[in-house]
Protein backbone atom coordinates (compact mmCIF):
# COMPACT_ATOMS: atom_id res chain seq x y z
CA UNK A 1 0.00 0.00 0.00
CA UNK A 2 2.51 2.63 1.09
CA UNK A 3 4.72 1.63 -2.29
CA UNK A 4 2.03 2.00 -4.42
CA UNK A 5 1.09 5.58 -3.00
CA UNK A 6 5.15 6.43 -3.32
CA UNK A 7 4.73 5.66 -6.42
CA UNK A 8 1.69 7.28 -7.31
CA UNK A 9 3.68 10.93 -6.05
CA UNK A 10 6.17 9.71 -8.41
CA UNK A 11 4.58 9.90 -10.73
CA UNK A 12 2.65 12.73 -10.35
CA UNK A 13 5.94 14.66 -9.81
CA UNK A 14 7.15 13.50 -12.94
CA UNK A 15 3.98 14.53 -14.80
CA UNK A 16 4.83 18.14 -13.23
CA UNK A 17 7.75 18.59 -14.67
CA UNK A 18 7.04 17.55 -17.94
CA UNK A 19 4.53 20.33 -17.62
CA UNK A 20 6.95 22.78 -16.71
CA UNK A 21 9.35 21.71 -19.25
CA UNK A 22 6.79 22.45 -22.03
CA UNK A 23 6.08 25.44 -20.75
CA UNK A 24 9.64 26.67 -20.32
CA UNK A 25 10.27 25.16 -23.42
CA UNK A 26 10.41 28.20 -26.56
CA UNK A 27 11.30 30.63 -23.87
CA UNK A 28 14.91 28.67 -23.22
CA UNK A 29 14.58 27.96 -26.95
CA UNK A 30 14.36 31.77 -28.04
CA UNK A 31 17.55 32.54 -25.19
CA UNK A 32 19.43 29.86 -27.08
CA UNK A 33 19.20 30.60 -30.21
CA UNK A 34 19.33 34.43 -30.43
CA UNK A 35 22.77 34.19 -28.83
CA UNK A 36 23.83 31.88 -31.10
CA UNK A 37 26.36 33.29 -34.73
CA UNK A 38 24.43 33.23 -37.35
CA UNK A 39 26.82 31.15 -38.72
CA UNK A 40 26.28 28.21 -37.10
CA UNK A 41 23.83 25.30 -38.09
CA UNK A 42 20.55 25.86 -37.26
CA UNK A 43 19.25 22.32 -38.27
CA UNK A 44 16.52 20.48 -35.63
CA UNK A 45 18.56 19.27 -32.18
CA UNK A 46 21.60 20.17 -32.96
CA UNK A 47 20.35 23.83 -32.52
CA UNK A 48 20.70 23.64 -29.26
CA UNK A 49 24.39 22.91 -28.16
CA UNK A 50 26.15 26.60 -27.73
CA UNK A 51 29.12 27.06 -29.29
CA UNK A 52 29.96 30.70 -29.03
CA UNK A 53 28.08 33.09 -27.38
CA UNK A 54 27.02 36.36 -29.41
CA UNK A 55 24.98 39.74 -28.82
CA UNK A 56 25.96 40.36 -32.83
CA UNK A 57 21.98 39.44 -33.32
CA UNK A 58 20.38 42.06 -31.26
CA UNK A 59 22.38 44.23 -33.24
CA UNK A 60 21.28 42.45 -36.56
CA UNK A 61 17.57 42.90 -35.66
CA UNK A 62 18.03 47.22 -34.87
CA UNK A 63 19.22 47.09 -38.22
CA UNK A 64 16.57 44.80 -40.00
CA UNK A 65 14.21 46.74 -37.89
CA UNK A 66 15.52 50.53 -38.24
CA UNK A 67 12.51 52.00 -36.00
CA UNK A 68 12.76 49.19 -33.38
CA UNK A 69 14.08 51.63 -30.08
CA UNK A 70 10.82 53.66 -31.29
CA UNK A 71 8.63 50.73 -31.49
CA UNK A 72 9.63 50.17 -28.44
CA UNK A 73 8.90 53.02 -26.94
CA UNK A 74 5.07 52.69 -28.24
CA UNK A 75 4.99 49.13 -26.30
CA UNK A 76 5.73 50.35 -23.15
CA UNK A 77 3.31 53.74 -23.73
CA UNK A 78 0.34 51.90 -24.66
CA UNK A 79 1.17 49.09 -22.48
CA UNK A 80 1.31 51.54 -19.57
CA UNK A 81 -1.21 54.35 -20.22
CA UNK A 82 -3.57 51.45 -21.31
CA UNK A 83 -3.04 49.51 -18.22
CA UNK A 84 -3.68 52.59 -15.97
CA UNK A 85 -6.77 53.98 -17.55
CA UNK A 86 -8.55 50.91 -17.76
CA UNK A 87 -7.90 50.24 -14.31
CA UNK A 88 -9.45 53.50 -13.31
CA UNK A 89 -12.37 53.27 -15.14
CA UNK A 90 -13.33 49.59 -15.09
CA UNK A 91 -12.88 50.09 -11.00
CA UNK A 92 -15.07 53.14 -10.65
CA UNK A 93 -17.30 51.18 -12.55
CA UNK A 94 -17.45 47.96 -10.90
CA UNK A 95 -17.42 49.92 -7.55
CA UNK A 96 -20.76 51.45 -8.54
CA UNK A 97 -22.47 48.24 -9.51
CA UNK A 98 -21.01 46.60 -6.33
CA UNK A 99 -21.64 48.99 -3.45
CA UNK A 100 -24.78 51.00 -4.82
CA UNK A 101 -28.42 50.86 -5.19
CA UNK A 102 -29.64 52.18 -8.26
CA UNK A 103 -32.87 51.96 -10.83
CA UNK A 104 -31.61 49.27 -14.02
CA UNK A 105 -28.88 48.51 -11.86
CA UNK A 106 -29.80 44.70 -12.25
CA UNK A 107 -30.55 44.94 -16.11
CA UNK A 108 -27.40 47.59 -16.78
CA UNK A 109 -25.20 44.51 -15.38
CA UNK A 110 -26.78 41.79 -17.28
CA UNK A 111 -26.33 44.19 -20.22
CA UNK A 112 -22.83 44.86 -19.48
CA UNK A 113 -22.56 40.76 -19.32
CA UNK A 114 -24.04 40.37 -22.56
CA UNK A 115 -22.09 42.43 -24.61
CA UNK A 116 -18.65 40.16 -23.71
CA UNK A 117 -20.64 37.89 -26.16
CA UNK A 118 -19.87 39.60 -29.15
CA UNK A 119 -16.30 40.23 -29.65
CA UNK A 120 -15.34 44.28 -30.45
CA UNK A 121 -13.48 43.19 -33.60
CA UNK A 122 -16.64 42.04 -35.76
CA UNK A 123 -17.38 46.06 -36.03
CA UNK A 124 -13.53 46.37 -37.26
CA UNK A 125 -14.57 47.86 -40.83
CA UNK A 126 -16.76 50.60 -39.43
CA UNK A 127 -14.25 51.11 -36.70
CA UNK A 128 -11.94 52.03 -38.76
CA UNK A 129 -13.45 54.16 -40.69
CA UNK A 130 -14.38 56.08 -37.50
CA UNK A 131 -11.25 56.59 -36.73
CA UNK A 132 -9.53 57.57 -39.48
CA UNK A 133 -12.71 60.39 -39.58
CA UNK A 134 -11.38 61.15 -35.91
CA UNK A 135 -7.89 61.00 -36.80
CA UNK A 136 -7.16 58.11 -34.61
CA UNK A 137 -5.37 56.20 -37.51
CA UNK A 138 -1.44 55.95 -36.47
CA UNK A 139 -2.41 57.49 -33.02
CA UNK A 140 -1.69 55.43 -30.01
CA UNK A 141 -4.35 57.13 -28.66
CA UNK A 142 -6.79 55.20 -31.09
CA UNK A 143 -5.43 51.83 -28.63
CA UNK A 144 -6.33 53.18 -25.55
CA UNK A 145 -9.41 55.09 -26.05
CA UNK A 146 -11.56 52.36 -26.94
CA UNK A 147 -10.63 49.93 -24.37
CA UNK A 148 -10.52 52.84 -21.16
CA UNK A 149 -13.84 50.42 -19.70
CA UNK A 150 -14.30 47.51 -20.99
CA UNK A 151 -17.11 44.97 -19.79
CA UNK A 152 -14.51 42.18 -18.68
CA UNK A 153 -12.41 44.22 -16.60
CA UNK A 154 -15.84 45.75 -15.14
CA UNK A 155 -17.24 42.59 -14.14
CA UNK A 156 -13.94 41.35 -12.25
CA UNK A 157 -13.92 44.70 -10.54
CA UNK A 158 -17.73 43.93 -9.50
CA UNK A 159 -17.30 40.60 -8.33
CA UNK A 160 -14.02 41.70 -6.28
CA UNK A 161 -15.80 44.74 -4.71
CA UNK A 162 -18.83 42.97 -3.19
CA UNK A 163 -16.52 41.75 -0.57
CA UNK A 164 -15.87 45.18 0.88
CA UNK A 165 -18.18 45.81 3.80
CA UNK A 166 -20.91 48.57 3.83
CA UNK A 167 -19.83 49.95 7.49
CA UNK A 168 -16.93 51.09 6.42
CA UNK A 169 -18.27 53.11 3.43
CA UNK A 170 -21.28 54.53 5.84
CA UNK A 171 -18.41 55.38 8.60
CA UNK A 172 -16.55 57.63 6.06
CA UNK A 173 -19.77 58.87 4.60
CA UNK A 174 -20.64 59.84 8.17
CA UNK A 175 -17.40 61.82 8.20
CA UNK A 176 -18.36 64.13 5.46
CA UNK A 177 -16.07 62.12 3.27
CA UNK A 178 -17.20 62.75 -0.59
CA UNK A 179 -18.45 59.43 -2.95
CA UNK A 180 -15.27 59.51 -5.04
CA UNK A 181 -13.29 60.12 -1.97
CA UNK A 182 -14.87 56.91 -0.82
CA UNK A 183 -13.95 54.86 -3.56
CA UNK A 184 -10.14 56.84 -3.50
CA UNK A 185 -9.27 56.44 -0.23
CA UNK A 186 -11.51 53.82 1.28
CA UNK A 187 -12.24 51.27 -1.57
CA UNK A 188 -9.23 50.93 -3.56
CA UNK A 189 -6.65 50.67 -0.74
CA UNK A 190 -8.56 47.45 0.23
CA UNK A 191 -9.15 46.05 -3.38
CA UNK A 192 -5.06 46.13 -4.23
CA UNK A 193 -4.58 42.52 -4.58
CA UNK A 194 -7.51 42.41 -7.18
CA UNK A 195 -6.41 45.81 -8.71
CA UNK A 196 -2.95 44.06 -8.77
CA UNK A 197 -4.03 41.15 -10.24
CA UNK A 198 -6.16 43.10 -12.94
CA UNK A 199 -3.46 45.16 -13.87
CA UNK A 200 -1.14 42.65 -14.30
CA UNK A 201 -3.27 40.71 -16.96
CA UNK A 202 -4.36 43.67 -18.67
CA UNK A 203 -0.86 44.54 -18.64
CA UNK A 204 0.12 41.12 -20.51
CA UNK A 205 -2.95 42.26 -23.23
CA UNK A 206 -1.76 45.35 -24.02
CA UNK A 207 1.35 44.59 -24.56
CA UNK A 208 1.24 41.47 -26.95
CA UNK A 209 -1.71 42.75 -28.45
CA UNK A 210 -1.82 42.33 -32.40
CA UNK A 211 -4.91 42.63 -34.22
CA UNK A 212 -5.82 46.62 -33.09
CA UNK A 213 -2.03 47.93 -33.88
CA UNK A 214 -2.13 45.97 -37.41
CA UNK A 215 -5.27 47.49 -38.18
CA UNK A 216 -4.80 51.20 -36.40
CA UNK A 217 -0.90 51.87 -36.96
CA UNK A 218 0.15 52.18 -40.83
CA UNK A 219 3.64 53.83 -40.33
CA UNK A 220 6.56 51.92 -39.15
CA UNK A 221 7.01 54.74 -37.02
CA UNK A 222 4.05 54.22 -35.16
CA UNK A 223 3.90 50.43 -34.94
CA UNK A 224 4.06 48.59 -32.02
CA UNK A 225 7.09 46.02 -31.21
CA UNK A 226 4.14 43.09 -32.32
CA UNK A 227 3.80 44.52 -35.52
CA UNK A 228 7.40 45.31 -35.79
CA UNK A 229 8.42 41.87 -35.39
CA UNK A 230 5.49 40.28 -37.24
CA UNK A 231 7.37 41.83 -40.65
CA UNK A 232 10.55 40.01 -40.12
CA UNK A 233 11.63 36.98 -42.68
CA UNK A 234 10.29 34.40 -40.70
CA UNK A 235 9.72 31.45 -43.80
CA UNK A 236 11.93 31.60 -46.34
CA UNK A 237 13.05 28.07 -45.87
CA UNK A 238 16.90 27.30 -45.14
CA UNK A 239 18.09 30.66 -45.77
CA UNK A 240 15.95 32.75 -42.96
CA UNK A 241 17.75 34.23 -40.25
CA UNK A 242 16.37 32.54 -37.00
CA UNK A 243 19.11 34.03 -34.48
CA UNK A 244 17.92 37.33 -35.71
CA UNK A 245 14.23 37.02 -35.58
CA UNK A 246 14.77 35.31 -31.83
CA UNK A 247 16.68 38.14 -30.89
CA UNK A 248 13.29 40.17 -31.98
CA UNK A 249 11.36 37.60 -30.30
CA UNK A 250 13.18 38.31 -27.32
CA UNK A 251 12.54 41.79 -27.30
CA UNK A 252 9.01 41.35 -27.68
CA UNK A 253 8.38 38.49 -24.99
CA UNK A 254 11.40 39.22 -22.31
CA UNK A 255 10.38 42.80 -20.90
CA UNK A 256 6.64 41.49 -19.88
CA UNK A 257 8.45 38.34 -18.89
CA UNK A 258 10.55 40.13 -15.93
CA UNK A 259 7.72 42.17 -15.17
CA UNK A 260 5.82 39.45 -14.41
CA UNK A 261 8.35 37.42 -12.43
CA UNK A 262 8.86 40.59 -10.31
CA UNK A 263 5.31 41.42 -9.58
CA UNK A 264 4.76 37.54 -9.18
CA UNK A 265 7.12 38.14 -6.18
CA UNK A 266 4.66 39.87 -4.19
CA UNK A 267 2.16 37.31 -4.71
CA UNK A 268 -0.45 39.30 -5.75
CA UNK A 269 -1.72 37.39 -8.91
CA UNK A 270 -4.70 35.51 -8.12
CA UNK A 271 -6.40 36.22 -11.23
CA UNK A 272 -9.58 34.24 -10.24
CA UNK A 273 -10.09 35.36 -7.06
CA UNK A 274 -12.81 37.47 -7.83
CA UNK A 275 -13.69 36.10 -11.18
CA UNK A 276 -15.20 32.92 -10.55
CA UNK A 277 -17.22 31.69 -7.48
CA UNK A 278 -17.59 28.18 -8.45
CA UNK B 1 -43.47 67.97 -3.28
CA UNK B 2 -43.56 69.24 -6.82
CA UNK B 3 -42.61 67.14 -9.70
CA UNK B 4 -39.70 69.41 -10.29
CA UNK B 5 -37.36 68.65 -6.83
CA UNK B 6 -38.75 65.13 -6.97
CA UNK B 7 -36.54 64.71 -9.96
CA UNK B 8 -33.79 66.75 -8.96
CA UNK B 9 -33.82 64.69 -5.42
CA UNK B 10 -33.68 61.58 -7.73
CA UNK B 11 -30.81 63.10 -10.12
CA UNK B 12 -28.99 63.94 -6.67
CA UNK B 13 -29.57 60.66 -5.25
CA UNK B 14 -28.19 58.43 -8.22
CA UNK B 15 -25.81 60.63 -9.68
CA UNK B 16 -22.74 58.90 -8.66
CA UNK B 17 -23.11 55.51 -9.47
CA UNK B 18 -24.39 56.42 -13.39
CA UNK B 19 -21.50 58.44 -13.48
CA UNK B 20 -19.14 56.62 -12.71
CA UNK B 21 -20.21 53.42 -14.70
CA UNK B 22 -21.41 55.82 -17.69
CA UNK B 23 -17.85 55.58 -19.29
CA UNK B 24 -18.21 51.89 -20.79
CA UNK B 25 -21.62 52.73 -21.70
CA UNK B 26 -20.66 55.62 -23.82
CA UNK B 27 -17.77 53.76 -25.16
CA UNK B 28 -19.73 51.01 -25.73
CA UNK B 29 -22.00 53.07 -27.94
CA UNK B 30 -19.32 55.11 -29.52
CA UNK B 31 -17.31 52.15 -30.63
CA UNK B 32 -19.35 49.04 -30.56
CA UNK B 33 -22.83 49.46 -30.82
CA UNK B 34 -22.52 52.35 -33.96
CA UNK B 35 -20.27 50.26 -35.44
CA UNK B 36 -21.92 47.02 -35.26
CA UNK B 37 -25.22 49.19 -36.37
CA UNK B 38 -22.54 50.71 -39.54
CA UNK B 39 -21.12 47.18 -40.48
CA UNK B 40 -24.85 45.60 -40.70
CA UNK B 41 -25.64 48.64 -43.36
CA UNK B 42 -22.17 48.26 -45.38
CA UNK B 43 -22.28 44.14 -45.45
CA UNK B 44 -25.56 45.03 -47.68
CA UNK B 45 -23.38 47.45 -50.14
CA UNK B 46 -20.15 47.23 -52.51
CA UNK B 47 -17.62 49.44 -50.54
CA UNK B 48 -14.03 50.62 -51.18
CA UNK B 49 -13.86 52.66 -48.29
CA UNK B 50 -12.97 56.06 -50.69
CA UNK B 51 -16.18 55.97 -52.70
CA UNK B 52 -19.68 56.28 -51.75
CA UNK B 53 -21.25 52.56 -50.83
CA UNK B 54 -23.35 51.38 -53.41
CA UNK B 55 -26.56 48.85 -52.46
CA UNK B 56 -26.19 45.66 -53.77
CA UNK B 57 -28.93 44.02 -51.76
CA UNK B 58 -28.24 40.48 -50.71
CA UNK B 59 -25.22 40.21 -52.96
CA UNK B 60 -22.28 39.89 -50.44
CA UNK B 61 -24.09 37.32 -48.40
CA UNK B 62 -24.90 35.43 -51.42
CA UNK B 63 -21.60 35.66 -52.90
CA UNK B 64 -19.88 34.29 -49.79
CA UNK B 65 -22.07 30.71 -49.45
CA UNK B 66 -21.48 30.12 -53.34
CA UNK B 67 -20.65 26.75 -53.77
CA UNK B 68 -17.14 27.82 -55.59
CA UNK B 69 -15.88 30.17 -52.35
CA UNK B 70 -13.47 27.99 -51.04
CA UNK B 71 -11.86 30.89 -49.55
CA UNK B 72 -14.66 31.30 -47.32
CA UNK B 73 -15.62 27.75 -46.44
CA UNK B 74 -11.87 26.81 -45.83
CA UNK B 75 -11.64 28.97 -43.61
CA UNK B 76 -14.80 28.70 -42.04
CA UNK B 77 -14.11 24.70 -41.33
CA UNK B 78 -11.11 25.58 -39.96
CA UNK B 79 -11.94 28.14 -37.69
CA UNK B 80 -15.13 25.21 -36.59
CA UNK B 81 -12.18 22.69 -36.50
CA UNK B 82 -10.20 24.77 -33.84
CA UNK B 83 -13.33 25.72 -32.25
CA UNK B 84 -13.64 22.03 -31.40
CA UNK B 85 -10.83 20.78 -30.57
CA UNK B 86 -9.00 23.93 -28.80
CA UNK B 87 -12.19 23.47 -26.34
CA UNK B 88 -11.56 19.99 -25.85
CA UNK B 89 -7.94 20.07 -25.21
CA UNK B 90 -7.57 23.25 -23.73
CA UNK B 91 -10.19 22.12 -20.79
CA UNK B 92 -9.07 18.82 -20.54
CA UNK B 93 -5.46 19.75 -20.29
CA UNK B 94 -6.23 22.34 -18.21
CA UNK B 95 -8.33 20.12 -15.78
CA UNK B 96 -5.77 17.87 -15.25
CA UNK B 97 -2.57 20.79 -14.58
CA UNK B 98 -5.30 21.39 -12.18
CA UNK B 99 -5.73 18.46 -10.30
CA UNK B 100 -1.44 17.76 -10.26
CA UNK B 101 -1.17 21.26 -8.95
CA UNK B 102 -3.98 20.99 -6.22
CA UNK B 103 -1.87 18.93 -4.06
CA UNK B 104 -1.63 20.55 -0.06
CA UNK B 105 1.88 19.32 -0.01
CA UNK B 106 3.45 20.85 -3.01
CA UNK B 107 7.04 20.82 -3.37
CA UNK B 108 8.63 24.09 -5.14
CA UNK B 109 4.91 25.35 -5.26
CA UNK B 110 6.07 29.17 -6.01
CA UNK B 111 8.43 27.52 -9.28
CA UNK B 112 5.74 25.27 -10.08
CA UNK B 113 3.11 27.76 -10.64
CA UNK B 114 5.67 30.82 -11.97
CA UNK B 115 6.45 27.95 -14.87
CA UNK B 116 2.91 26.96 -15.63
CA UNK B 117 1.76 30.61 -15.86
CA UNK B 118 4.50 31.80 -18.58
CA UNK B 119 2.96 30.53 -21.37
CA UNK B 120 0.02 33.07 -20.67
CA UNK B 121 2.72 35.95 -20.68
CA UNK B 122 4.04 35.39 -23.74
CA UNK B 123 2.39 37.03 -26.98
CA UNK B 124 1.35 34.79 -29.40
CA UNK B 125 3.14 36.85 -31.97
CA UNK B 126 6.66 36.41 -30.97
CA UNK B 127 5.74 32.29 -29.93
CA UNK B 128 4.38 32.00 -33.42
CA UNK B 129 7.69 32.96 -34.98
CA UNK B 130 9.46 30.60 -32.82
CA UNK B 131 6.78 27.97 -33.80
CA UNK B 132 7.75 28.77 -37.63
CA UNK B 133 11.29 28.08 -36.82
CA UNK B 134 10.40 24.32 -34.56
CA UNK B 135 8.07 23.14 -37.61
CA UNK B 136 10.56 24.28 -40.12
CA UNK B 137 10.42 21.59 -42.58
CA UNK B 138 14.39 21.04 -43.40
CA UNK B 139 15.96 22.34 -40.37
CA UNK B 140 12.76 22.54 -37.58
CA UNK B 141 13.27 20.34 -34.31
CA UNK B 142 9.80 18.54 -34.82
CA UNK B 143 11.15 16.84 -37.82
CA UNK B 144 14.25 16.00 -37.05
CA UNK B 145 12.87 14.49 -33.87
CA UNK B 146 10.57 12.50 -35.90
CA UNK B 147 12.98 11.93 -38.42
CA UNK B 148 15.55 10.43 -35.60
CA UNK B 149 12.71 8.08 -34.13
CA UNK B 150 12.38 6.36 -37.71
CA UNK B 151 9.71 8.57 -38.95
CA UNK B 152 9.28 10.66 -42.03
CA UNK B 153 9.16 14.08 -41.93
CA UNK B 154 6.26 16.17 -42.03
CA UNK B 155 5.21 19.50 -43.86
CA UNK B 156 3.36 20.58 -41.16
CA UNK B 157 3.22 24.50 -42.57
CA UNK B 158 3.60 23.22 -46.42
CA UNK B 159 0.92 21.03 -46.68
CA UNK B 160 -2.64 22.05 -46.43
CA UNK B 161 -3.39 18.41 -44.02
CA UNK B 162 -1.07 19.72 -41.28
CA UNK B 163 -1.30 23.02 -41.59
CA UNK B 164 -3.77 23.39 -38.22
CA UNK B 165 -1.89 20.85 -35.93
CA UNK B 166 1.17 24.04 -35.60
CA UNK B 167 -1.81 26.25 -34.62
CA UNK B 168 -3.66 24.41 -32.23
CA UNK B 169 -0.89 23.58 -30.50
CA UNK B 170 0.41 26.87 -30.47
CA UNK B 171 -3.24 28.13 -29.34
CA UNK B 172 -4.00 25.60 -26.70
CA UNK B 173 0.04 25.82 -25.22
CA UNK B 174 -0.50 29.47 -24.95
CA UNK B 175 -4.45 29.22 -23.36
CA UNK B 176 -4.02 26.45 -21.29
CA UNK B 177 -2.24 27.77 -17.87
CA UNK B 178 -4.93 30.57 -17.63
CA UNK B 179 -7.64 28.26 -17.65
CA UNK B 180 -5.93 25.90 -15.29
CA UNK B 181 -5.83 28.78 -12.68
CA UNK B 182 -9.04 29.48 -13.22
CA UNK B 183 -10.09 25.82 -12.74
CA UNK B 184 -7.78 25.25 -10.07
CA UNK B 185 -9.24 28.25 -8.06
CA UNK B 186 -12.79 26.57 -8.36
CA UNK B 187 -11.10 23.30 -6.77
CA UNK B 188 -9.89 25.00 -4.05
CA UNK B 189 -13.30 26.39 -3.33
CA UNK B 190 -14.61 23.03 -2.91
CA UNK B 191 -15.04 21.84 1.06
CA UNK B 192 -12.27 19.78 1.99
CA UNK B 193 -15.16 18.09 4.56
CA UNK B 194 -16.61 16.34 1.34
CA UNK B 195 -13.51 14.42 0.33
CA UNK B 196 -13.38 13.88 4.75
CA UNK B 197 -17.05 12.55 4.21
CA UNK B 198 -16.57 10.59 1.27
CA UNK B 199 -13.00 8.54 2.24
CA UNK B 200 -14.94 7.60 5.23
CA UNK B 201 -17.87 6.01 3.60
CA UNK B 202 -15.19 4.08 1.48
CA UNK B 203 -14.89 6.03 -1.73
CA UNK B 204 -11.52 5.72 -3.68
CA UNK B 205 -9.87 8.21 -5.65
CA UNK B 206 -12.30 8.05 -9.22
CA UNK B 207 -15.49 7.81 -7.16
CA UNK B 208 -14.69 10.99 -5.48
CA UNK B 209 -13.90 12.34 -8.35
CA UNK B 210 -16.39 11.38 -10.06
CA UNK B 211 -19.47 12.57 -7.74
CA UNK B 212 -17.89 15.61 -6.10
CA UNK B 213 -15.76 17.32 -7.94
CA UNK B 214 -16.95 16.86 -11.41
CA UNK B 215 -20.46 17.64 -10.28
CA UNK B 216 -19.50 20.94 -8.32
CA UNK B 217 -16.99 22.45 -10.99
CA UNK B 218 -19.80 22.08 -13.85
CA UNK B 219 -20.01 26.09 -13.55
CA UNK B 220 -16.29 26.65 -13.68
CA UNK B 221 -16.18 24.65 -16.46
CA UNK B 222 -19.24 26.03 -18.03
CA UNK B 223 -17.36 29.57 -17.91
CA UNK B 224 -14.49 27.89 -19.61
CA UNK B 225 -16.45 26.45 -22.56
CA UNK B 226 -17.71 30.38 -23.12
CA UNK B 227 -14.47 31.79 -23.21
CA UNK B 228 -12.73 28.94 -25.39
CA UNK B 229 -15.62 29.63 -27.88
CA UNK B 230 -15.47 33.10 -28.12
CA UNK B 231 -11.74 33.26 -27.85
CA UNK B 232 -11.13 30.60 -30.80
CA UNK B 233 -13.86 31.98 -32.89
CA UNK B 234 -11.95 34.97 -33.33
CA UNK B 235 -8.17 33.65 -33.53
CA UNK B 236 -6.36 35.51 -35.96
CA UNK B 237 -2.56 35.95 -34.39
CA UNK B 238 -1.59 32.17 -34.16
CA UNK B 239 -2.37 31.29 -38.23
CA UNK B 240 -1.63 35.07 -39.19
CA UNK B 241 1.67 34.38 -38.51
CA UNK B 242 1.78 30.25 -39.11
CA UNK B 243 0.75 30.60 -43.02
CA UNK B 244 0.04 27.42 -44.54
CA UNK B 245 -0.59 26.85 -48.06
CA UNK B 246 -3.41 29.41 -49.58
CA UNK B 247 -6.27 29.37 -46.99
CA UNK B 248 -5.15 25.76 -44.97
CA UNK B 249 -5.11 27.19 -41.71
CA UNK B 250 -6.79 30.22 -42.21
CA UNK B 251 -9.51 31.50 -40.13
CA UNK B 252 -13.14 33.24 -40.78
CA UNK B 253 -11.44 36.28 -38.93
CA UNK B 254 -8.09 36.47 -40.89
CA UNK B 255 -10.12 35.88 -44.05
CA UNK B 256 -12.43 38.73 -43.68
CA UNK B 257 -9.03 41.03 -42.46
CA UNK B 258 -8.10 39.91 -45.57
CA UNK B 259 -10.97 41.30 -47.63
CA UNK B 260 -11.26 44.54 -45.51
CA UNK B 261 -7.50 45.55 -45.13
CA UNK B 262 -5.70 44.26 -48.28
CA UNK B 263 -8.39 43.35 -51.16
CA UNK B 264 -10.66 46.82 -49.60
CA UNK B 265 -13.60 44.87 -50.43
CA UNK B 266 -15.06 46.67 -46.87
CA UNK B 267 -18.87 45.49 -47.96
CA UNK B 268 -17.96 42.00 -48.27
CA UNK B 269 -15.44 41.98 -45.10
CA UNK B 270 -18.79 43.18 -43.50
CA UNK B 271 -20.95 40.53 -44.44
CA UNK B 272 -18.12 38.39 -42.70
CA UNK B 273 -17.91 40.09 -39.53
CA UNK B 274 -21.98 39.86 -39.18
CA UNK B 275 -21.68 36.05 -40.22
CA UNK B 276 -19.36 35.80 -37.30
CA UNK B 277 -21.14 37.75 -34.43
CA UNK B 278 -24.42 36.08 -35.68
CA UNK B 279 -22.32 32.31 -34.96
CA UNK B 280 -21.30 33.71 -31.50
CA UNK B 281 -24.41 34.91 -30.87
CA UNK B 282 -26.64 31.58 -31.85
CA UNK B 283 -23.70 29.65 -29.93
CA UNK B 284 -23.34 31.25 -26.60
CA UNK B 285 -27.34 31.66 -26.12
CA UNK B 286 -27.44 27.57 -27.48
CA UNK B 287 -24.76 27.25 -24.22
CA UNK B 288 -26.87 29.32 -21.84
CA UNK B 289 -30.05 27.69 -22.90
CA UNK B 290 -28.77 24.36 -22.60
CA UNK B 291 -27.72 25.70 -19.03
CA UNK B 292 -31.20 26.69 -17.87
CA UNK B 293 -32.61 23.57 -18.62
CA UNK B 294 -30.21 21.90 -16.81
CA UNK B 295 -31.86 23.35 -13.83
CA UNK B 296 -28.80 25.51 -12.36
CA UNK B 297 -29.00 29.26 -12.42
CA UNK B 298 -25.78 30.63 -13.97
Amino acid sequence: MKGKRTGFVILEYSLIALVCLICLFPIIWIVLISLKPVTESMMGLSAIIPRGLTLDNYKRVVELIPNLPINFFNNVFVSLVGTVTTLFFCSLAGFAFAKYEFPGRNFLYLFLLATMMIPQETGVIPLFIIFRNMGLINSLWGLIIPRLATAVGIFYMTEYMRDVPYEIMEAARMDGCSEFMIYARIVCPIIKPGLASWAMLTMIARWNDFFWPLILLRNSKKYTLMVAISLLPSSDGLSTPWPTIMAGVSIAVFPVVIAYLIIQRFQVINVAAGAVKG
Amino acid sequence: MNRQSKIRTWIKKYKTPYLFISPFFILFLLFQLIPMVQSFCYSFTDYDGMHTPEFIGLKNYINLFKGGNYAFWDSLGNTVIYWIACSIFIILFAFGIALLLNRDKLKGRAFIKTATFLPYVCASIAIALVFNMLFDYNSGLINDILSRLGFGKIGWLTTSKFARVPVIILFCWRSIPWYSIIILSGLLNIPADYYEAATIDGGNRIQKFAYITLPLMKNVLFFCLITTTSDTWKMFNESYILKGPAYSNATLFQYMHENAFKLFDLGYAAAIGYILAMVMIVISAVQFVFRRRQGDNY
